[in-house]
């Protein structure tokens, strides 16, 4: 469990500085994550074929998340499930965040018509309930893998352009950037040399943070039907199988599954916290 | 931020514990709260989306509840008189004549006539809904008591579809009939609150014997809701799926029933290529061999997918009619057999020349994608499972999940998990027959066959229903070919479903007849028999 062995090992090592600390977290949960990404890869097809002398079984030493009604591991279903959650999370929050920054860019340095266009373009977006617009967009394109990619990809931006633009309008006004601009740099020196450094920190941190978000919101519209194949091994579908099941009395094949998924967003959200102290210039030196 | 992750994980998992938690504590509660013994509630589903008018569909399987029939069929699947007293056919097979009771009267007190069941059936074929009724040139009336019914070609199975559809008032029919029906049957309108329940009453004005239950109640609810409301004593007969069949309900028992209620996979016949009139891709040219059909047939362990799928709760399906008058028992054939499948392929020129476990014949794979109805969770287990016991085999299925308007457009190219199962050999001629090539859900692998074509043909022109169902089951196999899995194997049909109820203690269902399709509404068929015993 990453979350409480990473806070275990916090409790054990009060002797290290603020900053070994963090490093030490974020270091861990990297590795739990991508250990995650590995399994689910190295897994393959193995343990997802059906064993139908093995219905139904509650979690043993064998079968450590127990099985489903048709046999199937569900630890290599759980874990098929998240790795392909990590990688529709990593697609749809890289996406997302290019997108943000090239807006955000565009808004606070392309002229007043380009950000009223831009901020009326955010605002439309907040305004709409999140979980509709995302459920619109995946059947646009034809539900699947594409459907959700896309859904989650074009849903996500908003919130982290309005904090670029923000960031850059605040950072155009500053002086190191006025002087520049007045000893005749051109805008395209400004922007990449002075303004995307200073948004580098902001960038990976959102990037980070969007990634529960967008795992969160691949596995609700799985779970509601508007995603991925019903056979497929993803959390959503997992968990909306495993209704049916609950009023027989199979639990695990809900509880296990949406206790990993808690752990897997969780493990996201200590590891973009720890990289904002870290990257924050006001306590990276703590 | 991640404080509102972390509620929406936690609201997840309420969701997910709510059912287990919503039925834990009634356990000990006693049955049957309070009603009279001569009232009924039922949760078995079968809501019509439509309403209940017997012209555009309704009553096609159980009780029509509100309207009767001109024949019925008994406890045995016999055809015996409903509303008619006899008929007669003409020598060419063409002529219909039904003679009427007499006493027969609507529960608003108007006589049932011969006016009526013409008007019925001229506006079932003008609507042109569900029911077969394209072979009926016209209905006529001879007098008050007297139907001619004229059709285009000789058909033995319009009998069926006579036994199919409820009589409306010729006087009381119109736009709104189907939320406020009215007829001859058992049961008159009381009340339908769409999505939530339906109210009957007993029809005074009944022709036949006064039903035992004065007051029937129907509940259409999702299978959690009325798996409560039967522990909590609300419901005296419940249908359920097979994943609940190992349930208790305190004051209830389980009942299953046998059923023709089928599934099986469609394989397409024919080499790809074609097109249907919408522009569909038609054919596919792994499952066009008839070695892959024929060992995919004998490979399947259908038992096995009957205790593992089902729970125990269905029985091996050899053709779309088991056990009905018209199955041929020849089409039974020896299954589970990995060696004899192993064989067919072999033989036919099937090898694994580049050793990654799927057999080719020239450049061709043995690989073929498998649909299914993404909502249906047997559908789903099913292909899963032929799909896994098919690897050792060397073929390849690709199991995809769509809903069923994505089907309609990819079912003539790839393989189908569709489900079947009607007391009307009707439904045979229609999934086998190449005048039904390629029409709506029947025949859509574009089978064709001119000897079974021929044995159908002469099935339907047929004067008796011995003679009838000798023909039907020489078209499945007369010992050369047919369309059962021992000839051209165009479907590998792999159960029949039990249908699964739970009844409360003391009622009597009577002899129930084998089921058709669907779960649920067709355990009413022989609805005014059921007694409760005190």
């Amino acid at each position: 469990m990453p979350v409480s062995s990473a806070k275990t090992l916090l409790l054990s090592c009060r002797s290290f500085n603020r900053r070994q600390r963090t490093l030490m977290v974020v270091a861990l949960t990297t590795v739990c994550l991508l250990a995650l990404l590995c399994g689910g890869l190295l897994l393959g097809e193995e343990g997802l074929s059906t064993n139908l002398t093995n219905r139904n079984m509650p979690p043993s030493l064998s079968y450590p998340l127990g099985t489903d009604w048709l046999g199937r591991n569900m630890l290599a279903r759980t874990v098929q499930g998240l790795s392909l959650s990590f990688a529709v999370g990593l697609a749809a929050a890289s996406t997302s965040a290019f997108i943000a920054l090239v807006l955000g860019l565009t808004a606070a340095l392309g002229g007043k018509r380009l950000d009223a266009a831009i901020t009326w373009l955010v605002d439309l977006f907040l305004a709409v309930p999140h979980l509709v617009l995302l459920i619109l967009i995946a059947f646009i394109f034809g539900g699947g893998i594409t459907g959700v990619i896309t859904g989650v990809t074009l849903t996500h931006w908003p919130a982290l352009t309005r904090l670029l633009r923000a960031e850059v309008l605040q950072l155009r006004s500053a002086e190191f950037v006025l002087v520049s601009r007045h000893l005749g740099r051109s805008r395209w020196w400004v922007a990449t040399r002075h303004l995307l450094p200073h948004l580098k920190p902001q960038l990976l941190v959102g990037l980070i943070l969007l990634f529960p978000h967008a795992i969160l919101h691949e596995a609700a519209i799985t779970f509601l039907g508007f995603g991925l194949s019903p056979h497929r091994p993803a959390i959503g579908v997992i968990l909306s199988e495993s209704m049916q099941y609950l009023s027989a009395g199979s639990w695990w094949l809900a509880f296990f599954p949406g206790l990993a998924l808690l752990i897997m967003v969780r493990t996201f959200d200590v590891l973009g916290d720890n990289l904002r102290l870290l990257l924050d210039p006001h306590s990276a030196q703590e | 931020m991640s404080n509102k992750m972390i509620w929406f994980c936690l609201l997840l998992f309420s969701l997910a514990w709510f059912p287990i938690t919503g039925c834990g504590g009634n356990r000990n509660r006693v049955e049957r709260e309070g009603r009279p013994a001569d009232e009924l509630v039922l949760a078995v589903g079968g809501e019509p989306e439509a309403g209940f008018d017997p012209t555009t569909g309704w009553g096609q399987y159980g009780s029509p509840l509100f309207q009767s029939r001109l024949f019925r069929r008994d406890n045995n699947l016999t055809l015996v008189n409903d509303l008619a007293t006899a008929y007669e056919i003409s020598a060419d097979g063409l002529t219909w004549t039904i003679r009427l009771r007499a006493d027969v009267k609507f529960s608003d007190g108007m006589p049932l006539t011969a006016e009526d069941v013409a008007y019925t059936f001229a506006t079932a074929a003008a609507s042109g809904a569900v029911i077969d009724l394209n072979n009926m040139e016209r209905v006529e009336t001879k007098d008050a008591q007297t139907v001619e019914f004229r059709l285009k070609q000789p058909q033995s199975t319009f009998m069926n579809l006579l036994a199919r559809i409820g009589i409306v008032p010729k006087h009381a029919h119109g736009s709104g009939y189907a939320l406020r029906p009215l007829g001859s049957g058992p049961y008159k309108f009381v009340q339908w609150d769409k999505g939530q329940q339906l109210i009957v009453e007993a029809n005074p004005l009944y022709h036949g014997q006064q039903p035992y239950f004065k007051r029937i109640t129907f509940l259409f609810m999702s299978d959690d809701a009325a798996l409560a409301a039967a522990r909590a004593g609300q419901v005296d007969l419940l249908a359920v799926p097979a994943a609940f069949a190992r349930l208790e309900i305190a004051g209830m028992r389980l009942l299953y029933l046998d059923s023709v209620d089928n599934r099986g996979i469609m394989f397409p016949f024919v080499p790809a290529g074609g097109q249907t009139k919408e522009g569909h891709p038609v054919g596919n040219d792994v499952t066009a061999d008839l070695a892959i059909r024929r060992a995919i047939n004998v490979a399947i362990d259908r038992q096995t997918i009957v205790e593992g799928v089902l729970d125990g709760f269905g029985s091996p399906a050899f053709s779309s009619s088991d056990g009905l008058p018209w199955w041929n028992p020849e089409t039974v054939i020896r299954d589970a057999d990995l060696e004899q499948a192993r064989r067919i392929l072999a033989d036919a020129g099937w090898k694994d020349t580049n050793g990654d476990g799927i057999l080719e014949k020239g450049a061709l794979q043995a690989r073929f994608t498998l649909l299914y109805p993404a909502a249906d969770l047997t559908r789903k287990a099913l292909a899963l499972v032929v799909a896994d016991q098919l690897q050792p085999l060397g073929v390849k299925i690709d199991v995809v999940g769509k809903s069923w308007d994505a089907i309609q457009t990819m079912m003539h190219s790839n393989a189908v998990l569709f489900g079947w199962g009607s007391h009307d050999p009707l439904e045979m001629y229609n999934l086998y027959s190449s005048k039904t090539r390629g029409t709506g859900w029947f025949n859509t692998g574009f089978y064709i066959n001119t000897v079974v074509d021929g044995h159908m043909a002469r099935a339907l022109s047929a004067t008796s229903e011995e003679e009838a169902n000798r023909y039907w089951q020489k078209a499945q196999w007369d010992g050369q070919t047919g369309f059962s899995a021992r000839g051209d194997a165009p479907w590998a049909w792999l159960v029949n479903l039990d249908h699964l109820y739970f009844v409360r203690e003391g009622l009597s269902l009577g002899q129930q007849q084998i089921q058709p399709h669907g779960h649920g509404w067709p355990v009413t068929a022989n609805i005014t028999e059921w007694r409760r015993k005190e």
